[in-house]
């Protein structure tokens, strides 16, 4: 029964990565996105991750797909088509054809080298048993083996919070709005 | 469930080539690094596919979920720095195409 669950979440996922890169307008795409992590975030939780599902939804569908949003709604970009379009007319031309062989290939590679790795059979695993990611091992392996690059993370996080901010400030400093009465 | 990890690859494996193909394709900046998480996503599902593999009962393999938790974090740091760089190249050239900063090319 789960079985058939991954197999269907799969195929959503697929087709919702296929709507991302055919999609006509961003917020398509957004939306496509959405739908992928969604059906990710059931695989992860049917293979055993609960605390990695909750993670997919609250950071990818939660706040990095977000930022998308008000960034799409910012530059305007939303308004280019109002409904759901696909459009193939971006794969129509000599660099698609060379990208796609290129992604083709890709694939064929990662299909050959799954299927040579003949993993032994994983057994049943029911909604009962236990999270392989419980909370408590979790949290010994950050803080006890990868404490370094779980700090080096909190690094990167400083140094991306104050290179977005010098990013989108403002670049002339002549003439910036004065104190109340500044830009809408 | 009891699919094998094989399956689990080749989804990972699809929807790894098609956010590559989006990524080479697609010309809006935005629709790319859409892409790009993409990719890093097929990544994590690869990792925890490892990790369920060599799970067992009383020895849960830590170190997939364990990268998949850094790579959920760069992936957040890099949607928030690339899409400053949107607006910043919008607030330059008006627009939003992977065309518009064109000025370095051979």
């Amino acid at each position: 029964m789960t079985n058939i669950l991954f197999y269907v979440l799969a195929i959503v996922a697929l087709l919702g990565a296929a709507g991302v890169v055919l999609a006509k307008s961003p917020m398509g795409s957004v939306v496509s996105l959405l739908g992928t992590f969604f059906a990710l975030a059931v695989i992860y939780l049917l293979a055993g991750f609960q605390f990695l599902a909750g993670a997919q939804i609250l950071v990818y569908a939660g706040a990095i797909l977000v930022l998308f949003l008000f960034v799409i709604m910012l530059l305007n970009l939303g308004a280019m088509g109002s409904k759901f379009e696909l459009s193939f007319a971006p794969l129509q031309s000599t660099r698609a054809r060379i990208a796609g062989c290129i992604a083709l290939a890709l694939a064929l590679v990662g299909l050959v080298a799954a299927q040579r790795a003949s993993f032994a059979a994983v057994p049943e695993r029911d909604a009962s048993a236990p999270a392989i990611d419980s909370m408590e091992g979790l949290a010994l392996e950050l803080f006890g083996r990868y404490s370094l690059p779980f700090q080096a993370t909190s690094l990167l996080l400083l140094v991306t919070m104050v290179g977005v901010i010098a990013l989108a400030k403002r670049q002339r400093s002549g003439d910036e709005p004065a104190k109340g009465e500044e830009r809408p | 469930m009891n699919v094998p990890s094989e399956h689990l690859l080749y989804l990972s494996a699809g929807l790894f080539a098609l956010g590559l193909l989006g990524f080479l394709v697609r010309r809006n900046v935005i629709v790319v690094l859409m892409c790009v998480e993409l990719m890093l996503n097929a990544a994590n599902l690869a990792f925890l596919a490892a990790s369920r593999q060599h799970s067992t009962a009383e020895h849960p393999a830590l170190q997939g979920p364990v990268f998949a938790i850094f790579v959920i974090t760069v992936a957040a740091a890099e949607a928030a720095v690339g899409l400053a760089l949107v607006i910043a190249l919008y607030r330059l050239k008006q627009s939003a195409e992977t065309d518009a900063a064109a000025e370095m090319k051979g």
